[in-house]
């Protein structure tokens, strides 16, 4: 007996369970440079990206992810940047966002 | 003289290290040759029968023995790294001299030597060939001396000797300093009680061995003569052991060095055997520490060329270590010994962090966001555009793109000379590959690098500028960019104004410009004279204490990827200090993100070279 089709389902569930995810390199992160958790999100560094404004990187949105314990997919992306260093330049928070990209690429290899 | 057996209990301290050393170095130094791959050996082929091997001789008679870069450092500090140096190899071949002028050419053992008053007591000391021996290994003996004594004297004040900071030495090199200096003292005594003894000895042995020997009742002064012999016996004879494992192997290193470089092998992109030789050259005389920038105003003291070195050579080196350094070349200048610890310590980001490239920055390809002014004239117009002969490219690279007020300057410059120029990246671009490059990541570099040099060659330019340094650095050393000149825009105004194509006039304002020498554009690629030219040409010019090839560094260097931001700011400030002192009203420079980092670190206005121009453009009419 198969489902009835109606032509329409319930979709899965889309909330993020936080508590449910494995924070451990995240922390990891945070604590070799603890600035990675300075990030207000203003999204400068995205909007000055050499990368950015060439494909749909976003270092704010990885790095947020990753914060978060979403790493999948992390790494892949963070592999388009070009290390220019103009995001560190615009940070308000002083962030050395390079040494962030590279400690989240050295740490997150294997996601 | 048949009763000279050349051997007493004593020597065999001195005989084992003497072999330790000698096979110790021989097996290095055969390990680092065979090792060298094929390219580096097919120099050393090609460079041993040239003129290359003379020069090498003669720098190193002037380098290892007169220690002519350290006197230039400061005088007392050269005096006595020449002292040891110097006296100590004066004292071999005088001593070699000697055993000939009295023994003849009978085959003496190295004891014998090394030993030759204790062994020759049955001579007369009268001069021989002319020469009184005995005053003259005395002298040298004082002059040696006179360089331990101020080698003590550095541990007290190292200042008086030009240097503000020392080197922390390891445990190694600790017992290698101490055997080293009890060499010299020991020596003094032995030969002074065999001299007290037998009535022999020059100015110094022979009157302190008078002195002892009226002291002392003959009994013991006979042990101490013994005991004196066997001190020195073991200060050589540790100090021979621990010297191919501490800072002391530089002694012999030097050398070899020296004749690899002038035969033209130089360390790359990845590590190789020719960096053991410059590693282990490094005798850690800590004269890299006072210049790093660093060490000065942001408090690390761990990462200098010295400690750098060090640790790579022990196996220890972190990434820390080698990332954190802004790479801007000021102890590279200074060294002594002239080791590319650049080089070595990017081939040493390359073996921490480098990455296969993986095709990661694939979606570049066929990327072009390039304008020219008749570029979009219409289909087709671009090909056939790229024909065109002697056009001008201008490649502002990333940091130009965060400073719109240099790129606008370009743009008015441009305008006034009447240049047709092809913009590269006005509207985003690809990075040069630098920023990667120095990070280790060698091969990604490369595929940007490829990617760049394509898009140039498409559009057939001739010329290409480019207003900033780190950018300007990459195209000279790594792209193949034959039939293409590229200039930094420091050059390129400097030639429209011979040309006659702009003119300048020159500021009434009574202001005061400082210029302060990128590191990159400076050390970098040697460019120091054309922007202070177009700077005397507007207004006055002053200097800070430390500049041209002394210049300071902003701090913000793309080359250290670990430095947080509060240190970057303690160096910016430091370096904005300076340029206040000088009475300045503006700092002009000639990179962007120098401009970037000055500016967070001074209240005076600071602009790029570009804006200077564009200000003082004389209109034509």
């Amino acid at each position: 007996m198969g489902a009835i089709n109606f032509g329409y389902t319930v979709s899965a569930a889309r909330a993020i369970d936080l508590d449910r995810n494995d924070l451990g390199p995240a922390r990891q992160i945070a604590a070799e440079m603890p600035e990675f958790a300075a990030c207000i999100a203003c999204g400068g560094c995205t909007a000055t990206c050499t990368a950015g404004a060439l494909t749909n990187f976003n270092f704010r949105m990885v790095q947020t992810l990753v914060r978060r314990g979403e790493y999948a997919g992390a790494w892949r992306e963070m592999n388009k940047c070009m290390l220019c260093g103009k995001c560190r330049l615009v940070c308000p928070r002083g962030i050395n966002t390079r040494g962030v990209v590279r400690l989240i690429k050295r740490k997150l290899g294997d996601y | 003289m048949a009763e000279m057996t050349f051997y007493s209990g004593f020597v065999i301290p001195f005989i084992v290290g003497t072999s330790v050393l000698f096979a110790v170095i021989l097996y290095k130094y055969m390990r680092w040759m065979v090792r060298l791959p094929r390219e580096d050996k097919r120099l050393v082929r090609r460079g041993v029968f040239s003129r290359a091997t003379a020069e090498a001789i003669w720098e190193s008679v002037a380098e290892c023995l007169l220690h002519r870069r350290i006197w230039k450092v400061n005088p007392l500090l050269g005096y006595m790294h020449t002292a040891f140096a110097l006296g100590w190899f004066l004292l071999i071949v005088v001593g070699w001299a000697e055993t000939a002028a009295y023994l003849g050419g009978r085959l003496v053992p190295l004891q014998g030597h090394i030993f030759f008053k204790y062994f020759t007591t049955s001579l007369d000391h009268a001069p021989r060939w002319g020469v009184d021996f005995e005053a003259v290994m005395d002298l040298l003996l004082l002059y040696v001396l006179s360089g331990l004594a101020l080698a003590l004297f550095k541990r007290i004040r190292s200042r008086a000797l030009g240097m503000r900071r020392t080197t922390r030495l390891t445990f190694g090199d600790r017992v290698a300093l101490t055997s080293l200096w009890f060499v010299f003292p020991m020596r003094l005594l032995a030969e002074s009680a065999t001299s007290g003894i037998y009535g022999s000895g020059g100015f110094l042995t022979g009157s302190l061995g008078g002195a002892l020997v009226s002291t002392m009742p003959a009994a013991s002064m006979a042990s101490f003569e013994t005991a004196a012999w066997w001190g020195y016996s073991v200060a050589l004879g540790v100090f021979f052991v621990s010297m191919p494992f501490s800072r002391y192997m530089h002694i012999f290193t030097e050398v070899p060095l020296i004749f690899l470089r002038r035969w033209g092998l130089r360390s790359g992109e990845t590590e190789k055997s020719f960096d053991h030789f410059q590693i282990e050259a490094c005798s850690r005389c800590g004269v890299c520490i006072d210049p790093c920038q660093m060490q000065r105003d942001a408090g690390v003291t761990n990462v200098q060329a010295a400690y750098f070195i060090r640790d790579r050579r022990y196996g220890k080196l972190t990434r820390e270590v080698a990332d954190n350094c802004l790479m801007c070349g000021r102890c590279e200048g200074r060294c002594p010994v002239g080791i590319g610890v650049n080089a070595l310590r990017l081939n040493s980001r390359h073996s921490l962090n480098g990455t296969p490239a993986d095709g990661r920055y694939d979606y570049v390809k066929g990327l072009d966001t390039s304008t020219g002014s008749r570029v979009f004239e219409g289909a087709g117009c671009e090909i056939g555009y790229s024909m065109k002969q002697g056009r001008v490219g201008f490649y502002a690279g990333c940091m130009t793109l965060l400073s719109p007020r240099i790129l606008k300057a370009m743009e008015v410059i441009f305008a006034a000379a009447g240049e047709d120029v092809w913009w590269a990246d006005r509207n985003g671009g690809v990075c040069c590959g630098r920023p990667l490059k120095l990070s280790g990541d060698v091969e990604a570099a490369r595929d940007m690098m490829r990617f760049n040099e394509g898009l140039f060659r498409r559009h057939g330019i001739t010329v290409l500028v480019t207003s900033c340094p780190i950018c300007l650095r990459v195209f000279r050393e790594d792209y193949a960019l034959e039939g293409i000149e590229v200039l930094h825009h420091s050059e390129y105004f400097e030639r429209l104004l011979s040309e006659g194509r702009i003119a300048l006039s020159a500021s009434d304002d009574g202001g005061l410009l400082a210029y302060h020498d990128p590191c990159e554009l400076g050390r970098g690629c040697g460019i120091y004279n054309a922007p202070r030219n177009l700077l005397h040409a507007v207004a006055d010019l002053v200097e800070p204490t430390e500049t041209r090839e002394n210049a300071l560094c902003c701090g913000s260097s793309i080359a250290n990827i670990h430095l947080p931001g509060a240190g970057q700011l303690a160096i910016g400030r430091a370096v904005g200090s300076a340029f206040e002192a000088t009475g300045a009203t503006e700092i002009v420079t000639a990179c962007p993100l120098c401009k970037k980092a000055l500016t967070r670190g001074t209240d005076l206005p600071v602009s790029d070279l570009a804006e200077v121009v564009e200000r003082h453009l004389k209109v034509a009419r």
